[in-house]
Order: C-alpha cells, then sequence, then structure tokens
C-alpha cells in the first residue's frame, strides 16, 4: 500500500517535470520550422513581421551572468577561505547561518534595492561613458553578483570543509605556513568542489528573473557590445508583458517558448554539471 | 618573508569576508531602516488605497499565506513519496542515481520556467485563469526538489541499527517507513518545507502569470478566475513607477514586512540544520 502510493506519486511528480520539459520542446516547434537553425543565430526580434532570432537574449543572459560571477568569484572564494580556515568552529557556524540566512533574500527585494539605489549610483559612476540611463548590462551584472555571493560563499565553504584536517595537519607539521597549507593543500583538494559552487552559482545567475528584469533596460535587438548599454536577457524577455500578447499566436507564443527551451538547455546543462562535478554519489 | 605573506594571505581573506557580510548585512539594514517609518497596526490591517499610497497590505499578506498553505500542501505527499522512493523502494537499483540527478537539475531550474508552464496548464488548458490554486500549484512544484533533499538527507541519517532492529523484529517493509524511519525523520520534511516555503514566499517569477494581480481582489471564493494579492508582486509593481514619496514609504515597508517573513521561516528551520551541521563537522 505505502509501496504503491510511493511509487504513484514519484510517477506523477516525474511526469510533471517530464511534461514540462515537453510542453517548452513542442510549444516551441512552430518557430524551429519557420526560423530554423536562425532562431538562435538570428539578431533581430520583431514580431509584428515574424521575424524572431535570439541571439541578442542569450548573449545578454551569458554577459549578465559571466559579469555577476567574475564580480563575485574573487570576494566570496576569499570570504569562503576565511570562514573555513580561520574562524573556529561556534563563530564558523555563526556566520555560515548568517551568509544562508541572506542568500534568502527574495530577489524582488533585490531588485527593489536596485531600481531605487544602484541603478542612480551605476549612471554617477560611469557618466564619463555617457550611458543613456543608469538601465544597463553593468547594472544587472553588480545586483547579481551581490545576488549570488551567498550561495558561493556557503558552497566554496563546504568544498573546503570537506579536506580531511589530517591533511592541513601533514601540511602544517611539514612546516608550510597556514597560506601555504590552504594555497597548496587545501584549495587544490577542493578544487571540484569549488568548482561545482561557482557552476551552481552561475546556473542561479542564469535563471534569475526579476532581479534582472528590473534594472536590465530590456532593449531589444541589442547585441551586448558595451556593457553600459541598455540589454535584454532570456529571463527579462519571458518576465515581461509580451508572454501574454504572444499566446494566441503559434508563431509568436513559439517564439516566447522556444526563448523557455533555451534557458531550460542552458540552466539544465550548468546546473548537472555543477551537481556532477559536486557530489560523486549523485 | 613567508612570514610576511602569510600575514598577507590571512588579511585578504578577512577582508573579503568582512565585505561579503558588509555588503549583505547593509542592505538589510537600508531595508530595516527604510520601511520600518511605515510600521504601524493600519498598515497591517487595512487594504490598499490610492495604488499603494496609503493604506495597508492586508490581503497582500492574506494572499501570500495562502499561497504557501497551497504549496505546502501539494508539495507534502509528493516529497515523501520522492523521498521513500529514493531510501527504500530503489534502494539496490541504478535508476536511484538518476532520480537523484533529476533532482538536483530540478532544484536548479529558473522560477520563470514553472511560471510559464503553470500559465500553459493551468490558466489556459484548464481555463482557470489567475486562480490561488494554480499558483500554489506552482509554488509546490518549485518548492518539491529542496523539501525532497532535505527530507532524503534525514532519512539517511536515521541509524541503521534501527532498520534491523524493526526487521529483527519481523515488521513489513512499509511497517519499517511509517514506524522507525518517518518516525524519525518528520523534523526534515519540517525543516524542508520551511527552507522550500522562505524560497516561495518571495517568489515573483513563478506566480505574475498564474496567481496574483495588483489590487482588487481580497478572500478568492472559488478556483476559477480567484486570483490574489501578493506582497512580492505588490513591490514588483510598484518598484517599477515608485516616483510617489508616500509610495515609497509603504514600498519598502512592504520589502521590510516580506523580508521579516522569509527571514522567519529560515530560522524556524535553523535549530535543526544546526543540529545537522554539527553532527557532520565534528
Amino acid at each position: 500500500m505505502t509501496r504503491a502510493f510511493s511509487w504513484l506519486l514519484s510517477l506523477g511528480a516525474l511526469a510533471a517535470l517530464a511534461l514540462l520539459l515537453g510542453v517548452f520542446a513542442w510549444q516551441s516547434g512552430p518557430v524551429w520550422q519557420h526560423e530554423g537553425a536562425g532562431y538562435v543565430t538570428g539578431g533581430k526580434w520583431f514580431f509584428r513581421q515574424h521575424e524572431f532570432g535570439a541571439l541578442p537574449m542569450i548573449c545578454g543572459s551569458v554577459v549578465v551572468a559571466l559579469v555577476a560571477l567574475i564580480m563575485a568569484a574573487p570576494l566570496g572564494l576569499g570570504a569562503a577561505v576565511f570562514i573555513a580556515e580561520y574562524l573556529p568552529r561556534r563563530s564558523r557556524l555563526a556566520v555560515k547561518m548568517l551568509v544562508e540566512l541572506l542568500a534568502g533574500v527574495p530577489s524582488v527585494v533585490y531588485g527593489l534595492l536596485g531600481i531605487l539605489l544602484l541603478r542612480d549610483w551605476v549612471y554617477e559612476t560611469f557618466e564619463r561613458f555617457d550611458p543613456l540611463s543608469g538601465d544597463t548590462l553593468l547594472t544587472a551584472g553588480i545586483l547579481l553578483a551581490v545576488m549570488v555571493l551567498p550561495t558561493v560563499v556557503t558552497l566554496a565553504d563546504d568544498a573546503l570543509r570537506a579536506v580531511p584536517a589530517t591533511q592541513r595537519r601533514a601540511a602544517r607539521a611539514l612546516g608550510l605556513t597556514r597560506a601555504e597549507a590552504i594555497w597548496s593543500v587545501c584549495l587544490p583538494q577542493a578544487r571540484r568542489g569549488i568548482g561545482a559552487a561557482l557552476l551552481l552559482s552561475l546556473g542561479r545567475a542564469l535563471g534569475e528573473t526579476i532581479a534582472v528584469f528590473l534594472v536590465v533596460g530590456r532593449q531589444d535587438n541589442n547585441l551586448p557590445v558595451q556593457l553600459l548599454g541598455a540589454g535584454q536577457t532570456l529571463t527579462s524577455k519571458l518576465g515581461g508583458s509580451e508572454t501574454n500578447i504572444a499566446y494566441g499566436d503559434p508563431l509568436h507564443w513559439g517564439a516566447m517558448m522556444g526563448l523557455g527551451l533555451l534557458l531550460l538547455l542552458l540552466t539544465g546543462a550548468v546546473t548537472l554539471l555543477g551537481s556532477l562535478k559536486g557530489r560523486r554519489d549523485a | 618573508m613567508r612570514k610576511a605573506r602569510d600575514l598577507i594571505f590571512g588579511t585578504i581573506a578577512a577582508v573579503c569576508a568582512m565585505a561579503a557580510l558588509a555588503v549583505l548585512c547593509g542592505l538589510v539594514f537600508v531595508i530595516a531602516r527604510r520601511g520600518w517609518p511605515a510600521m504601524n497596526v493600519s498598515f497591517f490591517t487595512e487594504q490598499i488605497r490610492l495604488v499603494g499610497a496609503s493604506g495597508g497590505i492586508l490581503w497582500n499578506l492574506v494572499g501570500t499565506v495562502i499561497l504557501l498553505a497551497t504549496a505546502f500542501l501539494a508539495c507534502t505527499p509528493f516529497a515523501i513519496a520522492l523521498a521513500l522512493l529514493e531510501r527504500v523502494w530503489l534502494r539496490s537499483h541504478p535508476a536511484r542515481r538518476w532520480l537523484r540527478i533529476a533532482l538536483y537539475t530540478a532544484n536548479g531550474l529558473p522560477s520563470i520556467v514553472f511560471g510559464i508552464f503553470g500559465f500553459i496548464v493551468f490558466v489556459q488548458w484548464c481555463g482557470w485563469g489567475k486562480s490561488w490554486l494554480a499558483g500554489g500549484l506552482v509554488l509546490a512544484m518549485s518548492m518539491l526538489p529542496t523539501v525532497t533533499i532535505v527530507l532524503i538527507e534525514r532519512i539517511a541519517a536515521v541509524p541503521a541499527r534501527y532498520v534491523e532492529a524493526a526487521a529483527g523484529l519481523g515488521l513489513r517493509e512499509s511497517q519499517i517507513v511509517w514506524a522507525v524511519l518517518m518516525r524519525q525523520s518528520w523534523g526534515g520534511l519540517i525543516t524542508g518545507s520551511l527552507l522550500g516555503l522562505a524560497r516561495a514566499a518571495g517568489e515573483t517569477a513563478p506566480i505574475m502569470f498564474t496567481a496574483t494581480i495588483f489590487a482588487g481582489a481580497t478572500f478568492p471564493r472559488a478556483i476559477a478566475e480567484s486570483p490574489v494579492l501578493t506582497l512580492p508582486y505588490h513591490i514588483f509593481i510598484l518598484a517599477q513607477d515608485s516616483f510617489d514619496p508616500a509610495v515609497g514609504s509603504k514600498l519598502w515597508g512592504t520589502a521590510l514586512v516580506l523580508l521579516g517573513l522569509v527571514f522567519s521561516l529560515s530560522l524556524a528551520a535553523l535549530p535543526s540544520r544546526l543540529r545537522i551541521h554539527e553532527e557532520s563537522n565534528v
């Protein structure tokens, strides 16, 4: 009885996941027929003319997420090294709990901070480069960097703590200083785990919608050639009102679903890679 | 020379940790300071008036609680079923690895994808329009992997000798599941649910196409065409055109309430997580 129910509900849940993937693949069908590979390589999106090219959105997503990771990774790794290697156990737990608590700040709250504070700051700081407004790819990148920072810190800390204490003791016994032990023993041994931490953070950054939506400028048809320009990401396009407009027109809706499919593949691949790297049992 | 390098390395790590914590705590502080003036009893007991410039957020709070309760109820049976499948029924089966991979990957899927999926399935195919039930189910889907993973870890921590003793007494497998494994693991279900709910409470992307509107809804009395007001969507809409200072204060107030809700959910999960950390880091 328990067993049957367990199987039934589990299969239901897995079927829902499969349906999710299937729906995006199936509903995006029309646009693949209409545009072919040009859907991924095309740079122009004019839905009234039935012209759909997703390249600016794909590049926008990748650029914004990479900017975020480039800023968050060094700071986050440094913080993780300090928390894992220097702090005594009790305060380490306290700081880690604080960081995990802060990882839960909702994205709409980050968006609010971005729109009311960060946007003006970016505009004033980079005024000599003549940005049109504070809504830029860079603004979204900075905001995302702060958002993924707790994830980087806590996962990298886990990776460092997974290095056995005997390794540290052996290194110190050989006469290495603390910094040398960390640099040439702990960090190399935690390489896989740190790589996984960065990949999972990248996945989060790629999939973040609301905060990016509020500060990225949502300018269509702009390839992200300069960071101080407005842009569009896969998620900000999907989060916009065009999703409501598009339902009814199979081709236009197909194009929107295609964006969802691309987003699924991108984040799915990055997350899958990250969790395979991080856990040998997964 | 080596001593100096050791010192510099440690200082850099410490500075990174300070900077990361300062940024994250700083933004909580900013919200608390700006949101505090809006806090008074009527803010929680009145409905919004004048497009958010006046009144309170009663129905937004009620709507968010309705969505969370629905998500919790819908998620629980599936989480138990999936966790039991992974821990018990697929104990020595190669498919177990695939189930784990699916769970970790689903955990990294962007929430906007769940939102669009809910829009297609519930809003369009089921013809519900915007409905609290659609939003609750979508949130349940998005939190299911988190809850399941935490529950799996807790079941895995039940000492093997308990199971052996129960088997030695002649209990059937389903009796062992309920009398030993689940009896020891309800805490894990609660912890996982609290963590999942903390994330779900702040989510905007999954509910904006499926469940929530900005104004004009109170307590839902049906399933179809019964949207609710929510805290995140309130912030999301007001953040986009908040030039009225009166709106501004209410806006930060709403953000503070949402942050308080999210933090209390994750703080409630803290004690049992702390215990797991202590156990795994001796």
